[in-house]
């Protein structure tokens, strides 16, 4: 059976202020969805409501069209797994540890570590190649590296379906472009991604699909080269913007800069 | 270090150390004592030989009725401020929290001045120190839930808001105490003592301490990723509103029982953590048990030189301020380390 995360009409209201407004998005196994919009459009928002964060003031969110509110937190938790933007953790701990906190939906509460604990720690590791940091400090690692950790909690997970935000914010150009192969990767293994990005040339290269958020609604959801054209950009960040395509053809959208004076 | 791939060995050595310690508290005093024969009486008391009955009638008061309650509630005292700090940093993400966050040591304090200013019992003095320092968790979760969904932020400030009332509320009783006998009375409770301490009392509080460390102890792992953020801890498959309460809930309790029973004993719930991460790195498993050892031990020594240094005893609250900054500073630099700052 392949996994899918699904949210159909969902409303979020705060403050007399819709954030959310009717939004249906799915993604599913093998997929990467990159949700593009504008600072304050609700992304982050859906994203937390797609991991059912709290009830919706309507619609709802299913994985494998059962409402996440009738699941248990386990029961998600063991194929929806979350990446937040590399953050900082208040405490050391080691990668190692951070790692197997990927285990605990199939662990439980007081679980020993079994052999195969330790294994998918080992192999989550190696998927994301970095065996070498696992006895290293967490919140003395790089911003990238620590983003690479945190990818790989999720792959200890076991989950099938993985919900990043921003994966690639704060780091810098080559590990940006690192951090996409390996998402193109990790779909290609079968791993459905919703992520969240400021870069739309980034959706070019990696996303199958593409859903534009626009104040709290989904505007267009459809097929990356097909949406993301100089107008469509123009309209959601409201800058003019050019198309550039490299000898390699590799499409770029530039920002045309006017200056005010 | 050896003490984060061996946890186990680690609390073994700590229990030792431990064990050992309180055979020595239990040895000084005015009227010391060789630790050989402390565990000669030990052995009589369990029907291994015997000793003359006048001496063993002697050790039985010098021992039970008089020196073991207080390395008792030391040890139990201790162990509870120690674990219960290290719950509430982990469960506010902040290794900078200490205990009195939620403002129950300001509401315990406000209680027992209270319970002293009406010129209450022991009991009613003890009862009443406990159900305020509650009362001031519950006015400081019931303040961040009226005005938000329980976020950590709106947590802390309730614990703000509400430790300040009761501080200003313990103003009002100083200010109308009787300043011969109350005020000072007052004034010695809250630097704390453990000198109150009736064996009866420390046994029968053994129960509800043991309980809470325990029940701290097997949330570890869910606060091991609450410690990473609500958002993250929820996607890993835990209850975040039920872990934080529950812990919250344990530690808050936990704290209430030692004040009632020797009043304010400040910085072993902010420091003694921070020790015993430095033994055993962040994992809640380790750390709890850990902290619970070290701050038991930590409040023996000081409940040792609280009655030793000087002829007239110094209130213990006292020497764990004392003591434990400078022992906080040098640690310090190696606790930073996790911080990222």
């Amino acid at each position: 059976m392949t996994r899918r995360l699904c949210a159909k009409g969902l409303v979020f209201r705060r403050g007399g202020r819709t954030i959310l407004d009717h939004v249906d998005l799915e993604f599913g196994e093998g997929e990467i969805l990159a949700l593009l919009g504008g600072n304050g459009a609700g992304k982050t928002t859906l994203l937390r409501w797609m991991l059912g964060r709290l009830r919706p003031d309507a619609g709802r969110v299913e994985l494998d069209g059962q409402p996440l509110g009738a699941l248990s937190r386990q029961k998600i938790a063991a194929v929806v797994a979350y990446v937040p933007q590399a953050h900082i953790a208040p405490f050391p701990y080691t990668v190692d540890e951070v790692v197997m906190l990927g285990r605990l939906p199939h662990r439980g509460l007081w679980g020993r570590a079994a052999a195969r604990d330790t294994r998918a720690v080992e192999e989550a590791l190696r998927r994301m190649g970095i065996e070498a940091l696992r006895r290293r400090v967490y919140t003395e690692l790089s911003g990238g590296e620590r983003q690479l950790v945190l990818i790989a909690r999720a792959l200890a997970q076991e989950a099938r379906l993985i919900v990043m935000d921003e994966p690639v914010s704060g780091l810098d150009f080559g590990h940006q472009t690192q951090l996409l192969m390996c998402l193109d990767d990790l779909a290609a293994q079968g791993i459905g991604i919703l992520k969240t990005t400021h870069h739309p040339e980034h959706a070019l290269f990696v996303a199958t699909r593409v859903a534009l958020l626009e104040n709290g609604a989904i505007q267009q959801d459809g097929a990356p080269a097909a949406l993301l054209t100089p107008e469509r950009m123009e309209q959601l960040y409201g800058v003019k913007v050019e198309t550039l395509t490299s000898t390699s053809g590799s499409k770029a959208f530039v920002p045309v800069f006017q200056r005010t004076g | 270090m050896t003490g984060k791939q061996h946890p186990f060995l680690l609390h073994q050595g700590l229990a030792l150390l431990l064990a050992a310690l309180a055979l020595y508290a239990l040895s000084t005093g005015p009227y010391p004592l060789a630790v050989g024969e402390i565990l000669r009486f030990l052995a009589v008391s369990c029907g291994f030989g015997d000793m003359p009955a006048e001496r063993q009638a002697l050790l039985y008061n010098l021992l039970v009725e008089i020196r073991l309650p207080r390395v008792l509630a030391a040890m139990l005292i201790g162990a509870a401020l120690a674990v219960s700090g290290a719950a509430f940093q982990g469960v506010f993400q902040n290794p900078l929290v200490s205990p009195n966050l939620l403002g129950v040591l300001s509401g315990a304090a406000f209680g027992a001045a209270l319970g002293i200013l009406v010129g209450g019992s022991w009991l009613l003095i003890q009862t009443s120190a406990f159900s305020c320092g509650i009362a001031a968790v519950v006015a400081a979760l019931f303040i961040a839930r009226s005005f938000g969904q329980g976020s950590l932020l709106l947590l802390i400030l309730g614990g703000i808001i509400s430790g300040a009332l009761f501080s200003a509320l313990l103003s009002v009783v100083k200010y109308t105490a009787d300043q011969e006998n109350q005020l000072p009375e007052i004034v010695i409770w809250l630097m704390g003592s453990l000198s109150g301490a009736r064996l009866r009392d420390v046994l029968w509080l053994c129960v509800p301490v043991v309980t809470l460390i325990t029940l701290l102890c097997a949330l570890s792992r869910w606060l091991d990723a609450l410690a990473m953020g609500d958002d993250e801890a929820r996607a890993l498959g835990v209850p975040v509103a039920l872990t934080r309460y529950g812990v919250i809930g344990c530690a808050t309790l936990l704290c209430a029982i030692t004040v009632s029973l020797a009043g304010m004993i400040g910085w072993i719930g902010l420091f003694i953590p921070h020790v015993a991460r430095l033994l055993t790195g962040p994992g809640h498993t380790s750390l709890l048990p850990a902290s619970a050892l070290l701050g038991a031990a930590f409040l023996l020594l000081a409940d040792l030189a609280a009655r030793c240094f000087t002829t007239q005893e110094i209130p213990i609250g006292i020497i764990t301020e004392l003591f434990g900054i400078p022992v906080f500073l040098l640690v310090l630099r190696h606790v930073r380390r996790g911080w990222n700052a």
